[in-house]
């Protein structure tokens, strides 16, 4: 693979591999070819966390997708049950409940707060500044104790939302509980805002994405956002209750890996903004249809096809599910948005690079390497 | 010289620390964990749902052992806890609440017959006459 | 009831002479053959729709052919268009659109050159993508048997842990 990328200038190239066996990159492997301080080109490895999820869904019935699909993505579990939930439901015609919306979009924006606290921790690790790190994965505990006290697992829920609606209710006090952990992580967020020069110096004006090629390669979710495009898939096809909420859309001009982080930051408030106001109206009822309230062993999914879109923490996320009138899906096609960041994208911001440069582009576009292999 | 860092200083240096010292101390778990499971043999009525249901295949239905098998004449789930996933889905779906899951989730090992569990028998407790 | 997505269909059907429908709102799904395949979508990405969602492949074996997707977003009217057709099951192939949508189509249509082995016609990289040393082996296709692929090319110890089969 290394043969098939252009030749550097002779007499002072070489290759240096990125690759998983590095602590500063995940699951996931880059090879560079150098020459002296410049990357010349670089070429993605992925396939190392590949488990084959559209074949495995093909055996399975929603109930048992439900359990499976929070492992689509490690980092942000919740994000993606709703994501294969909302498909069954469009597909089968479920009526979900009025509470169920409400609390589906409550556990989908703390996961959000969860997943964008790893990306501040992550970044400030590879930029140097080791006390951000330790902040913030000491802050995402008390995000975890919630989860464990509302779902019965601290990383993956289980298929908590499944379709139909959710599996359990809140228990008592979770409501006054939720709100304690909002204050702390507004606190947290004041704190970043202190600047540390470190970071500072080592993330502005690099990586630079202009909007063309942003969309030419395919990236979504922050990473267009920061190159100055507005767009939302939560304020352009509104689901669940999004419609009703009030809430805005950060948005930088700059286009450099400053410009995503600080994007990060503010959908942080955003989303507890989100949070505050849906706990206010949160109504009273029951959180699952009747009828799928026992898990059940065999359903009749009628023919017809649908695809979802969703805004997951790291761009768009999308899932294709035709149904062929048995009791499993015929076939399954996900979307993640991680597919398109990691490869592309990667290839042609680290073009040109320094290599001191090369952690502040890697981290900056927040992978997930579960996400673009399934 | 930034000074507006002293103040968060001398709060941060007089507040209690974010960690606890496991294990000789450690934080409540809720209700509702989901852990080890719990297996009652006498309300089974060996209907299969629970292997039925299983995501990964991590229950099989089998035979009881030869010197109680007059007693528990009918199969009987064994589970695999490395292939388990702790879904919770075979609490849910058995008809007559005989597997539940505990709070217990120190399963590390070092031997591997460990990670399988046949189903035994609620032993009776003996009073001391 | 006329809205924004009936007016566009019926510019489409009129234009080019294809099947189509309206799920719902934001939704429109239309079915063309494949010679017609590379007009429709020059003309869809003139008209806005500069956003490629996912490509995707679906293998009905009764029929013997292969059904690809094409999934569009438009960012100005906010509408998503499928364009569907069919391809011959034994030897699958087609033209690439990656002179339309570039990179973004290029990775997509590697992806399914690897597990469905439908080929491309002037995609310019076509190497596997995430398995290695398995070539001519195309997992996703519902004819495959991955059980038998599995024994004998991954060891399996008798062990007690790997005989469990439900269907």
């Amino acid at each position: 693979m290394i043969d098939e990328m252009e030749p550097a200038p002779k007499g002072t190239d070489y290759d240096l591999y990125f690759g998983p066996a590095h602590p500063g990159s995940g699951n996931f492997g880059v090879k560079l070819k150098v020459a002296g301080e410049i990357v010349v080109s670089a070429r993605a490895d992925p396939g190392y966390l590949h488990r084959g999820f559209e074949k495995l869904m093909e055996y399975r019935t929603p109930i048992q997708n439900a359990v499976l699909s929070d492992r689509l993505c490690v980092l942000e579990p919740l994000n993606w049950n709703l994501v294969h939930a909302e498909a069954v439901d469009e597909l089968m015609d479920i009526d979900v409940p009025e509470r169920a919306k409400y609390i589906r979009v409550i556990m989908a924006e703390l996961s959000r707060i969860q997943s964008h606290i790893i990306w501040y921790g992550v970044f400030s690790l590879g930029t140097g500044f080791d006390t951000g790190f330790k902040m913030a994965f000491g802050y995402r505990d008390y995000i975890l104790d919630l989860f464990e006290l509302i779902t019965g697992g601290r990383v993956y829920p289980a298929g908590y939302i499944c379709p139909g609606g959710v599996r359990r209710d809140f228990p008592n006090g979770a409501r006054d509980k939720i709100l304690k952990v909002l204050d702390k992580m507004g606190e947290m967020i004041k704190l970043e805002e202190l600047e540390n020069p470190a970071l500072g110096a080592r993330a502005k004006g690099v990586g630079i994405l202009k909007v063309k090629d942003a969309i030419r390669l395919g990236a979504t979710g922050p990473v267009l956002r920061g190159s100055g495009m507005k767009t939302d898939v939560r304020k352009d096809e509104p689901y669940e209750i999004y419609d009703r909420l009030d809430f805005e859309v950060p948005v930088r001009k700059e286009g450099d890996a400053y410009a995503r982080y600080w994007i990060g930051i503010e959908e942080m408030k955003q989303s507890i903004k989100i949070i505050k106001q849906a706990l206010k109206e949160l109504p009273e009822g029951e959180v699952i249809d009747p009828s799928w309230k026992k898990p059940k062993l065999s359903v009749k999914i009628p023919k017809g096809e649908v695809y979802v879109r969703n805004e997951v923490a790291r761009g768009e996320a999308a899932v294709y599910m035709v149904g062929d009138g048995g009791s499993k899906p015929y076939r399954c096609k996900i979307r993640g948005p991680d597919f398109l960041h990691m490869i592309p994208v990667l290839e042609y911001l680290l073009k040109g690079a320094q290599i001191a440069d090369v952690p502040a582009i890697y981290w900056s576009l927040n992978i997930c390497p579960a996400d673009m292999d399934r | 010289m930034k000074l507006r860092i002293i103040p968060k200083l001398f709060k941060n240096l007089f507040s209690k620390p974010m960690t606890v010292r496991f294990p000789h101390e450690s934080i409540p778990i809720p209700e509702g964990y989901r852990g080890e499971h719990a297996y009652d043999m006498d309300k089974c009525i060996s209907c299969g749902l629970c292997a039925k249901i299983c995501p990964n295949r991590a229950i099989e239905m089998i035979e009881a052992p030869e010197d109680i098998k007059d007693r528990y004449p009918k199969t009987y789930p064994k589970i695999d806890l490395g292939k388990c996933c702790f879904c919770g889905l075979c609490e849910d779906i058995c008809p007559k609440d005989s597997i539940e899951l505990t709070k217990n989730f120190f399963l590390s090992t070092f031997d591997p017959t460990n990670v399988i569990k046949y189903p035994t028998p609620k032993v009776e407790e003996q009073v001391n006459g | 009831m006329d809205t924004k997505e009936t007016g566009l269909l019926d510019e489409i059907k009129s234009k080019f002479k294809v099947d189509g429908r309206v799920q719902r709102e934001q939704r429109i799904w239309i079915s063309t053959d494949g010679s017609k395949l590379m007009e429709v979508c020059k003309w869809l990405k003139d008209g806005g729709f500069t956003h490629l969602s996912a490509i995707s492949a679906t293998d009905w074996l009764k029929d013997g052919k292969y059904e690809l997707t094409y999934h569009l977003w438009s960012y100005d009217d906010n509408i998503l268009v499928t364009v569907k057709t069919k391809i011959d099951r034994k030897n699958p192939s087609i033209d690439s659109v990656v002179p339309v949508w570039e990179e973004n189509a290029q990775i997509h249509e590697r992806e399914l050159h690897e597990l469905f082995g439908v080929k491309f016609k002037g995609n310019p990289d076509l190497s596997p993508l995430f398995l290695e040393d398995q070539e001519d082996v195309h997992p996703f296709r519902k004819d495959f048997n991955w059980r038998e692929h599995v024994r004998e090319k991954f060891y399996n110890k008798e062990n007690e842990r790997e005989a469990v089969y439900y269907d």
